[in-house]
């Protein structure tokens, strides 16, 4: 559908590296008004670089933007902005204690002299709704909408601002289907009325309801154009994919889950979202189960469970040598208490003492070893954070150093070592290389198989799709509260993995 | 079962280890205090021939006494991710109570331990508030402030009350060598909670919770548990300074120790702790009062008028705090 007016937005091989890294190759890529384009790909393959391109966020090392056949640059997303681009990220940035139309309207409230009048500003947010049949009483607040309501009221704020594009990043992530559906259809009339409309996105079930293509990115390069109408999940997963890499991939150690069980979960329920809709789940002794997940599939509630943190959660947890509760942990210490340690995926709010040394933040759950009435004995103290330091290659001048000084794969370190300090029967991590390097990545891994061996039961709670796949010697998968299949041995794929946390079926 | 470890990489030789530092977190800022603090020694003792004798520095470590308790108190407080505005009314409180208690016929001791008792009621009741129904600290000892102050000019009917037995007055009347009970005590606290703050499971509970609540309660650490003793400690010696004041001048009143609050605030924050959490040590906190002790002191000697006294104390606080920022900056570069 090329317009006569020609295209709304094209780029000439684009490219961006971050170092030695090129993290984007040459993107070719055009929009044309009313149309709507799904850019997938797996985590790293270059989507948000490129969202951040077009926003003005960063800026290309080659290639240039074109807007109506116009060459533009942008330097921030306020120029962007204003030449018509906006971009609804996944945490919207609103502000909750103000009504919609004051944050439709936001920073261009109408005013004179500096005063600004209630019926003047909702008269205006309402006909800014009115252009797309939005139906939200614009005298709430924000607070008391609905996620998708919000979303809505972000993409209103940025129509108002004259937007002829907008770029949502991952918009169905936290979305009900109701809710998404609702979304899709305003969607839908946007492009309608000539909007362009650009969506990043690494699930596949919202690709075939919406957008009228398709373009998969991976490792940076766009390898693939193609009409949702004639490609089948299967065909898309394995333009995301690539040839599949060849994994470290637990070198065959099948285990006898049930036999040995350290962990039983039965019946788990949450109402709510997201909601767990009966999970029933064991890890043996020296294995490491994955539960990987798409966001908002509740995986990560069931982590979260086990270390105690949701009362709200109805179910029977069984522990070898703990017996058996009819409900999980209440709190943090009770979860500690059963050998249960907790590695967060939020490692800096969650899981460390960023002001505190190295040495404080090793020993932070193992005080009752390194102490006697009370009294720290610090010689003890010393020895132990040194060996445990050493032992999980912590890269540091010295012990007293913050751990806030560090990289961060040398603080998930740290924050490994110290749940690995009280000797748990039971790991439970929680997207453990997230924002780490590479070679954290591969050495992290190869503690966690290390670990496991030594007769520590694992469980992942991920949503890296490879490392669910690498790391795992059984992989579950988890979609809308449901554990929807159990993979191992040769069906252990990405592909399928990936399939099966969209919706599809194993290939 | 802790022994047998899990071990992942072969040891190799440990990080090299330095030897800590004075105060946890505090390093440079407790160096530029402490050559600030001799600067203005050499300052005051150039301009007033009393200022660097024996004598003066008793009573300079005299003067401080009721405001370094109190500090002690805030210390843990805003170590630990909390503070305390109460201690404005606490001291008043806590003067004005031992004096009653000493008046109706109570043997000293008792009526010290009952002023103590009392001060631990109000601070669990600060904890409570704080940790229980999650109103912000800063709201809460707000409250609490005025209930305790109200109640110190209730118990006194606004009138100073004398005491009858100044027998009562034994921490201020005692002394060893010249020097007070009440110093001796002082002093003996500070060691005590210096102690407590870098060699007991308390003290490493203390800073953990301080530099990351969250992390603190996820890592199984019994953070509200924490936080309420530490109020209870904090109002605790904030009416044992109430105690030491009204042994200072044989009276209890309503009106001594007003300025607790922020004065406590300024000297902790001086010696380098952190507002939010995490940082800070008696070390510094002891530092920050003689700082603060010793501009009133030399500014008196100097016949400078109290009032000018405020404002100084008012902008060391900020050029402290300002300069520590600044390298805060310069060291992110």
């Amino acid at each position: 559908m090329e317009g006569i007016l020609g295209h709304l937005l094209q780029t000439a091989a684009i490219a961006k590296s971050y170092g030695a890294n090129r993290v984007l190759f040459d993107i070719d890529f055009t929009l044309d008004h009313g149309e709507s384009v799904a850019v997938i790909g797996e985590n790293g393959a270059g989507k948000s670089t490129f969202a951040k391109i077009l926003t003005g966020v960063i800026r290309p090392d080659e290639g240039k933007l074109c807007l109506d056949d116009e060459e533009v640059e942008f330097h921030s997303p306020r120029d962007a902005l204003r030449s018509g681009l906006a971009f609804i990220p996944q945490e919207l940035a609103y502000v909750p204690d103000l009504t919609v139309a004051e944050n439709v309207l936001l920073g261009q409230w109408p005013s004179r002299f500096g005063l600004t009048t209630g019926a003047r500003m909702l008269a205006q947010a309402r006909v800014e709704c009115e252009r797309f049949d939005i139906d939200i009483d614009v005298r709430r607040t924000m607070r008391t909408l609905k996620l998708a309501e919000r979303q809505i009221v972000e993409i209103v704020k940025a129509l108002a601002r004259r937007a002829r594009l907008i770029i949502l990043d991952e918009p169905t992530a936290s979305l009900s289907e109701h809710e998404s559906q609702l979304l899709f259809r305003i969607l839908g009339r946007l492009t309608a009325s000539g909007v362009g409309v650009i969506y990043i996105s690494h699930r596949m079930d919202e690709v075939y309801r919406f957008s009228d293509r398709v373009d998969v990115l991976r490792n940076g390069t766009r390898v693939a154009s193609l009409s949702p109408a004639r490609t089948t999940p299967a065909q898309l997963i394995t333009h995301m994919l690539g040839q599949e890499k060849e994994d470290f991939t637990s070198d065959a150690r099948q285990r006898q889950a049930d036999e040995q069980a350290v962990l039983q979960i039965r019946g788990w329920r949450r109402d709510g979202l997201p909601s767990l809709r009966g999970i029933d789940l064991s890890v043996g002794r020296e294995e490491i189960v994955g539960l990987y997940g798409l966001r908002g599939s509740g995986a990560d509630l069931v982590g979260e469970g086990l270390a105690g943190l949701h009362r709200d959660i109805q179910g029977e947890i069984a522990l070898a040598g703990a017996g058996t509760r009819r409900q999980p942990f209440a709190t943090p210490l009770a979860a500690r208490h059963a050998r249960i340690a907790f590695v967060p995926a939020e490692r800096k709010r969650d899981g460390l003492v960023l002001v505190l040394s190295i040495q404080r933040n090793l020993g932070l759950m193992i005080y009752r070893l390194l102490s006697r009435f009370g009294v720290m004995l610090t010689g003890r103290e010393r020895r132990e954070s040194a060996d445990l330091a050493a032992r999980f290659d912590v890269r540091c001048q010295s012990l007293d150093q913050s751990v806030e000084s560090l990289s961060g794969g040398n603080q998930q370190k740290v924050m490994l070592a110290s749940r690995l300090a009280a000797a748990p029967r039971l790991l439970v991590l929680q997207e453990p290389t997230r924002g780490v390097d590479v070679g954290a990545r591969v050495e992290i891994h190869r503690f966690l198989t290390e670990i496991a061996r030594r007769g520590c039961a694992t469980l992942l709670v991920t949503s890296d799709v490879e490392e669910a796949v690498a790391v795992s010697d059984r992989l579950l998968i988890m979609r809308e509260g449901r554990i929807v299949g159990e993979l191992a041995g040769p069906e252990k794929t990405q592909a399928n993995a990936i399939a099966l946390a969209a919706g599809g079926a194993k290939t | 079962m802790t022994t047998e470890r899990l071990a992942t990489k072969p040891v190799e030789a440990a990080p090299k280890t330095r030897r800590r530092r004075f105060s946890l977190g505090v390093g440079a800022h407790f160096f530029g205090i402490g050559a600030f603090y001799i600067l203005l020694i050499v300052f005051f003792s150039i301009t007033s021939d009393n200022f660097f004798t024996y004598s003066n520095s008793l009573n300079i470590l005299s003067n401080i006494t009721v405001l370094g308790i109190v500090a002690l108190g805030q210390t843990l407080a805003i170590v630990s991710g909390g503070f305390d505005l109460s201690v404005s009314g606490t001291v008043p409180l806590g003067a004005v109570a031992f004096v009653l208690i000493s008046n109706a016929g109570f043997p000293t001791p008792v009526a010290i331990l009952l002023v103590l008792l009392i001060g631990a009621g109000i601070g669990l009741a600060n904890g409570l508030i704080v940790t229980r129904i999650g109103i912000s600290p800063l709201i809460a000892t707000l409250g609490m402030l005025s209930i305790t102050a109200g109640l110190a000019y209730t118990l006194s009917s606004g009138v100073t009350v004398p005491m009858k037995n100044f027998d009562a007055a034994i921490l201020a009347d005692q002394t060893v060598g010249g020097i007070s009970w009440y110093v001796i005590v002082f002093l003996l606290l500070c060691i005590v909670i210096a102690l407590a703050m870098r060699f007991t499971v308390f003290g490493r509970m203390l800073y953990a919770i301080g530099g990351n609540r969250d992390a603190s309660r996820l890592a199984g650490i019994r953070v509200d548990t924490i936080s309420t003793v530490i109020y209870m400690l904090c109002a605790a010696l904030a009416t044992f300074a109430g105690v030491v004041v009204s042994s200072q001048l044989f009276a209890g009143s309503a009106t001594v120790g007003a300025d607790a609050a922020l004065t406590s605030i300024a000297a902790v924050i001086l010696g380098g702790a952190a507002l939010f959490g995490g940082v800070g040590g008696v070390g510094g906190t002891l530092l920050g009062v003689l700082v603060l002790g010793t501009i009133a002191n030399g500014m008196a000697l100097m016949m400078v008028p109290a009032f000018y006294q405020q404002i100084a104390t008012g902008a060391i606080l900020l050029i402290a705090v300002g300069l520590g920022r600044f390298r805060a900056m310069i060291a992110a570069n």
